[in-house]
């Protein structure tokens, strides 16, 4: 209606960035497996990227451009959640750089900057829901899943594209780790999401106008970015691949059965070194496309509680 | 040697950082505490009153659609292009009317949204009144406002919407669109007042549930 693509890719890139942001901090804690290759390349472009969708969002501005200066004021209504994310970006983008800077100079960065910086990667993921859901006037936004889901579609756009540009930064040394599994695990949980989201909008509880916005986006003018981009190439086909990756690097357990899971599935992953196999390129790609689509429907498709004309 | 520099230059970049984020902050915060303080004691020196919510009527029974408030308002306030501050809407199907604008809600979602803290309800008659000076162009509040009053100008670049002619109120005037109806199907007053009146609604069928943003306004349905 009033927002356009400037904003879809400011919401995306925001998700982008938290999501590259939490997928090092997920790598250096360990948690997708012993020395993953994901643990700096996240850090690298996570404040870069959400620092290009708030310049984008200054050029959507109505009067951004030609005068900056009214730019000052957007940390002045502390009631908007809007002026709350101009302070959580800024925030995060300030501590991800620095972040960056330790990384790449191969420093260890104090602990609460690290840590400081997932919660603000957080917040900025379930800022870019919130945004959308507080405005009850748009009965397709106001509900607390959106954030939910958002934040959903940031971590599992944000390790694609991590995975997708490690092995360019780590060059020869980069080997795939446990990734696969979080990638299985983040797909479920958005299915799940989205299935409830969708049903929310169904049942009627946000009411009619919710009822025709959904129906907008599963059966009518952007079904098939639904169905299409967003369920088929952001979710189903990637989640297909990387359950069937995931089969083939279970196959040496039986032949190291003393061996940890994680240790087999690293030694078999081995096989993988110095880059990725083209299926999982392709599936990496179709999960960020995916995550876009997400954004450009829930926008595309948003109706207002009343048109502002039509009176019965 | 070369590994101290560095870390000096990162230090002094968080420090530039961080003045300059406090600065920026303390900016923002402070300009927004200027702006309540003035607005503070302005309303203090009308000896602390409490609000007098005023609001709209609409009688559809009076009505005629001859749009003389609209183009009072537009007259009088310099809509901007593109822009209807005030709109006169028909309905196909019982050729009932409703001109409507700002409805200076109870809980105005426009103020709350608004990230540059453009929007402000006035204290003693709560007035919804939009600043275009401080107005970005986010259309934020197109979105939240349900009443559409939130007009944007892709010439100006902003928002603008009905302020209940307020300058005229404060020199006892009445608002052009009320001053102008030939039929007297729109007038205001004080809400709690306009509440009194015969078979006044707060919603029509099809329009946004009150409960949103508690409109200040009042309706005379048409009868069948």
């Amino acid at each position: 209606m009033h927002w356009h693509w400037m904003i879809i890719i400011y919401l995306f890139l925001g998700g982008l960035g938290a999501g590259a942001y939490l997928t090092s901090f997920a790598a250096e804690k360990g948690w997708l497996g012993r020395n993953s290759s994901l643990r700096r390349t996240g850090y690298f472009i996570a404040a870069p990227i959400v620092a290009i969708g708030t310049v984008l969002l200054v050029f959507d501005l109505g009067q951004g451009l030609t005068k900056p200066w009214l730019l000052i004021g957007l940390l002045a209504n502390l009631s908007s959640v809007m002026t709350w994310g101009v302070y959580i970006l800024a925030a995060f983008i300030i501590v991800g750089l620095l972040k960056g800077y330790f990384t790449l100079t191969n420093k260890s960065a104090p602990n609460i900057l690290t840590l400081s910086g997932a919660v603000l990667a957080l917040a900025t993921g379930t800022y870019t829901g919130l945004l959308l859901a507080v405005i009850k006037a748009v009965p397709f936004w106001a509900t607390w899943i959106m954030p939910v889901l958002f934040v959903a579609s940031a971590l599992s756009t944000g390790l694609s594209l991590t995975a997708l540009l490690a092995p360019l930064v780590e060059k020869k040394s980069f080997c795939e780790g446990r990734e696969g599994r979080a990638h299985i695990l983040l797909i479920v949980v958005e299915l799940i999401i989205v299935a409830a989201f969708v049903g929310i909008m169904i049942s009627g509880v946000n009411g009619p106008v919710a009822k025709e916005s959904v129906a907008l986006v599963i059966s009518g003018v952007y079904a098939l970015v639904f169905w299409g981009y967003f369920i088929g190439l952001g979710l189903l086909f990637p989640l297909v691949v990387y359950i069937y990756r995931y089969q083939r690097s279970k196959v040496p357990v039986i032949q190291y059965v003393s061996e940890s899971p994680s240790a087999t599935s690293d030694l078999a992953a081995n096989e993988q070194k110095g880059h990725h196999s083209y299926l999982t390129i392709v599936s990496d790609i179709s999960v960020i496309i995916g995550g876009f689509a997400l954004r450009a429907l829930v926008i595309l498709a948003a109706i207002p509680v009343w048109d502002g004309i039509t009176i019965l | 040697m070369e590994f101290s520099k560095p870390i000096k230059i990162s230090r002094r970049h968080v420090l530039k950082m961080g003045v300059m984020g406090s600065a920026a902050l303390s900016l923002g915060i402070f300009r927004s505490q200027l702006v309540k303080s003035k607005t503070g004691s302005a309303a203090g020196s009308v000896a602390a009153q409490k609000t007098e919510q005023i609001g709209f009527m609409y009688d559809q029974q009076k009505c005629v659609a001859c749009r003389v408030c609209q183009a009072a308002c537009k007259a009088t306030n310099n809509w901007e292009e593109g822009t209807e501050w005030r709109r006169v809407l028909t309905s196909d199907k019982s050729k009932a009317y409703l001109s409507i604008s700002c409805n200076h809600c109870e809980k105005p979602a426009c103020v709350e949204v608004c990230p540059v803290g453009a929007y402000t309800k006035r204290e003693k008659d709560g007035i919804v009144i939009h600043d275009a000076e401080k107005c970005i162009g986010c259309k934020y509040c197109m979105y939240a406002c349900p009443y559409h009053a939130p007009q944007f100008s892709d010439d100006t670049g902003r928002i603008s919407k009905c302020h209940f002619c307020y300058e005229r109120q404060d020199n006892g005037e009445d608002p052009a669109c009320v001053a102008n109806c030939p039929t007297n199907a729109l007038t205001y007053g004080k809400l709690a007042e306009l509440r009194e009146a015969q078979g006044g609604v707060d919603q029509l069928e099809g329009l946004p549930n009150p409960e949103l943003t508690k409109p200040s306004w009042v309706i005379i349905p048409k009868k069948e």
